[in-house]
């Protein structure tokens, strides 16, 4: 019916308005579709001396497809929809792997029991919250992400492997959970596409948890208590204070 | 009018738009001390913008602006990029962990693997640029149309822009500031349309650009 209908309206143009038409109609009609931003980047490894621990990582299933969707609220406005999982699961890959001299991936019971007794703790990133402005929303030449993570860490030990071979944990053994927050900002520019500036907004939000997350890691009260205890003393430190305590 | 004398005329609008440009006045203040007399011999400077601010970030092209300056000016000096130096020494240069004085040299320094690089780069100094490009106004309207014998564009169109940068130089091996180098533009840019739209526009940042890059390539220049 509808086929027979555009037939009908379109019989009477030639060939090249109809092209015309067909363009119009596309463009009005991705006017009126969701935007999609799959964010993509390229992360730097971290230049830092790496803390003498060997971690294990779990990307839970909705941490490494995170998205959020953003339902437009007038006709003027878009849908949105931000995948940020895989650029999520890139960035801490290469960031952990730069703030630890050994990173394992937890991603089944197998993966698991390879790697029993090689792991001093397991760590959890999940994303809390995230939101975005662009300059539709404040008037405010400035798109912006703003994302809250929170993480827990427990023992390797604490990780239990269900029948159907899910990864479980007792909520009551984590030592660690903590949040931390990330912002990123990038200003209108010039042949700028709305998706293109959300995705750098996104990438700068990221490389932010980061520099956060590394920075701030040893300074978590419980991840200091528990670094204490996990980690020997290194040498020279072990001699400074042999001699503190000889004087 | 003829299609010869009408396309004439487009021409010497085209040509006119590209000659023409608006008025900026710039004010340049500066104050630098400990100038390497002999140049920076094989060292090298890095040239970064501020962007830890809520409401402004320097922007990346004025710094890329500034570098390239300072490269024309004097090909012996290294300019590093500032986009990779930022990665390169990431998490360190980041919005969030820049060091904002000189006394945090130290603290970047107590990483080995920063400092092994910093040596690597042979930097001597860090020059911060701080500041950004606003539009201060605004006004005008101006109609364009299109028909089956032509289009064209009719009306009046005028906005202003201002910009205002300060740069800092860090001396990063005696990790001392030493100087600042201040430059404020300003100057309105108009839009005339009789058919064909002609820009004149007031050059505010590139005017800024220059005038910081002379400064800078003074003072680390040893042929000024």
């Amino acid at each position: 019916m509808v086929a027979r209908l555009l037939d009908l309206i379109t019989s009477g143009l030639n060939k090249y308005q109809r092209v015309l038409g067909a363009l119009g109609v596309s463009l009005i009609l991705t006017a009126c579709g969701a935007r999609e931003v799959v964010v993509q980047g390229n992360f730097p490894k971290p230049l830092m001396d790496p803390l003498p621990l060997t971690v294990g990582v779990i990307y839970t299933d909705e941490f490494a497809q995170h998205e959020i969707f953003d339902e437009a609220a007038g006709r003027a406005e878009s849908d949105w929809l931000v995948k940020t999982g895989d650029a999520q699961v890139e960035f801490w890959n290469t960031l952990l792997n730069g703030m630890f001299e050994g990173v394992v991936l937890i991603k089944d019971s197998q993966s698991l029991a390879a790697h029993q007794n090689s792991v001093d703790a397991v760590i959890i990133p999940a994303v809390a919250d995230l939101q975005y402005t662009i300059p539709l929303h404040t008037n405010i030449k400035i798109y912006e992400i703003w994302m809250k993570y929170r993480f827990k860490m427990v023992a390797l030990e604490n990780v239990h492997s269900n029948e159907d071979g899910d990864l479980s944990i007792n909520p009551d053994q984590y030592f660690a959970d903590w949040t931390l927050t990330a912002y990123g900002k990038t200003p209108t520019a010039f042949l700028q596409s709305d998706e293109e500036a959300v995705n750098l907004a996104a990438v700068v939000a990221l490389r932010d948890a980061g520099a956060n997350f590394a920075t701030s890691f040893t300074r978590v009260p419980d991840i200091a208590t528990w670094m204490t205890e996990e980690i020997q003393p290194l040498p020279s430190e072990a001699t400074e204070n042999k001699g503190a305590s000889d004087e | 009018m003829s299609k010869i004398t009408q396309r004439c005329l487009i021409a010497g609008l085209v040509v006119a738009a590209s000659i023409l440009q608006g008025c900026v006045n710039a004010t340049v203040d500066e104050m630098t001390f400990l100038e390497p007399t002999e140049g920076i011999g094989d060292a090298s400077v890095v040239i970064m913008g501020r962007r830890h601010a809520p409401d402004y970030e320097t922007e990346f092209d004025f710094i890329e602006c500034i570098g390239d300056h300072i490269r024309r000016g004097d090909n012996s000096i290294s300019v590093l990029h500032e986009l990779e130096f930022i990665n390169m020494m990431y998490p360190w240069f980041e919005p969030r962990t820049a060091p904002l004085r000189t006394d945090d040299i130290d603290k970047l320094l107590a990483q080995q693997r920063v400092a092994d690089r910093f040596e690597e780069l042979k930097l001597e100094y860090m020059i911060w640029i701080d500041g950004s490009t606003v539009e201060t106004n605004s006004s005008g309207s101006m109609t364009c149309g299109v028909g089956p014998g032509g289009a064209g564009c009719f009306g009046f169109g005028t906005w202003g822009n201002a910009s205002d940068y300060e740069a800092t130089i860090w001396d990063f091996t005696d990790e001392i500031e030493v100087g600042r180098i201040s430059a404020n533009t300003s100057g309105q840019s108009y839009m005339p349309a009789v058919v064909v739209p002609i820009p004149i526009i007031a050059p505010v940042q590139g005017t800024a650009c220059d005038s910081l890059g002379d400064q800078l390539l003074k003072y680390l220049s040893a042929k000024m």
